[in-house]
């Protein structure tokens, strides 16, 4: 997938169609548009997308809060190497 | 847990629940005879239950992928059996003395007991055969039903419990009768479908007395709560496809292969079939997924 920010984002909007979009700033956890339920749906994406594997015991909750966190956690540092 | 006294008492008929369970008490620790080790041409699950079944990517497998992936599908089934357990035993233990509860407490201990014991014999099979258990997948430390009223969220914990069970109950009632499985495999899905006969028995009537609570205070809550039970089917179904045991079976690409399985219209067919008997009874009761509100 080319631009993987896109493909978390489309991920968000089809399990929340009346987010309608999902601004960089908005926090997916207090907003539950990531719930619980649909975590591990979202760390296997990030594991596809970025080819590594997430260690669940070594979550951080703020590395998830928003696609700006997503974006510097997860793929920041791929696209400068 | 200061929720619970805001729940009106749980009065329920019991008692042919309760006298099935002592006299189909058994001593799990001796009742079963463990082999040595397991015949290496066998499968460990049916392989029509296997999360690939009817897809092209089961045919596409080595003859030795396919019996590595019952083997580690099996595990991992055994594994979410051993997760749930402890979710369940600890929302039950945490309650099985309060006022609410009194009336039932004595089925409650039955239950927790006999859970106990089914959390023994399927890590012993993991173990034994397998040596380990898969961990429990990762989750949220935040609440999934905050939103929800506290008779609402207390009725959500006793539908986890109860769908769980259903799930887990469509496997082992056909393994308990097939012929391919190792005696043992087989034995510990019978003995397991047994005792879970009762526990749904029960699981059905605590979740209609909440369900009825529910009712009662705000049915606008309702369509609420049928979202929430879709989503917890869903998320079910989803914890069978492990990439793990994908990865132990020597299966490469596990999580494209993963994506793949989940949407692959046999397998979409095969979750309708798992869940049938969940949703009839949830739509039943006033709780399916028709009545949620999009």
């Amino acid at each position: 997938m080319s631009d993987p920010i896109q493909a978390v984002r489309d991920f968000i909007i089809e399990r929340n169609p009346k987010l309608g979009e999902v601004p960089d700033d908005l926090d997916l956890i207090d907003s539950r548009a990531i719930n619980s339920l649909a975590f591990v749906e979202f760390i296997f994406l990030l594991e596809e997308l970025t080819g590594e594997p997430i260690d669940p015991e070594a979550l951080d909750l703020d590395d998830f809060r928003t696609l700006a966190a997503i974006q510097a956690r997860f793929f920041s540092q791929k696209a400068s190497l | 847990m200061a929720a619970v006294r805001e729940i009106e008492p749980i009065v329920l008929d019991l008692n042919r629940l309760e006298q099935m369970a002592e006299s189909g008490y058994y001593n799990p620790y001796t009742m079963f005879d463990w082999p040595d080790s397991i015949e290496p041409d066998k499968p460990w699950m049916s392989e029509n239950l296997t999360t690939l079944a009817g897809t092209p990517m089961w045919d596409e497998l080595t003859r030795e992928q396919q019996i590595a992936l019952t083997r580690w599908e099996a595990v991992n089934f055994f594994s979410l059996n051993i997760h749930g357990i402890r979710e369940l035993m600890s929302e039950v233990v945490m309650r099985i003395h309060e006022k609410t509860y009194a009336h039932v407490s004595e089925f409650l201990h039955h239950f927790i007991g006999e859970e106990n014991e089914h959390m023994w014999f399927f890590a012993q099979f993991c173990l034994r055969y397998g040596g380990k258990l898969y961990p429990a997948q990762p989750t949220l430390k935040v609440a999934s039903a905050d939103h929800l009223s506290p008779v609402a969220r207390e009725m959500i914990v006793f539908a986890r419990i109860l769908i769980f069970e259903e799930i887990v109950d469509y496997y082992n009632s056909y393994m308990a009768t097939d012929q391919t499985l190792p005696p043992i495999a087989r034995e510990i899905n019978r003995v397991h479908h047994q005792d879970e006969s009762r526990h749904v028995a029960f699981g059905r009537m605590i979740f209609q007395n909440l369900l009825g609570q529910v009712m009662k205070r705000d049915p606008d809550e309702v369509p609420l709560i049928a979202e929430y039970l879709e989503n917890y089917l869903q998320y079910s179904i989803g914890t069978l496809y492990n990439p793990a045991a994908y990865r132990d079976a020597g299966i490469p690409d596990a999580l494209a292969l993963r994506r793949r399985a989940l949407e692959h219209p046999a397998r979409i067919e095969a979750h309708d079939k798992i869940l049938k008997r969940t949703r009839s009874f949830l739509s039943k009761v006033g709780a399916g997924r028709e009545v949620i509100r999009r």
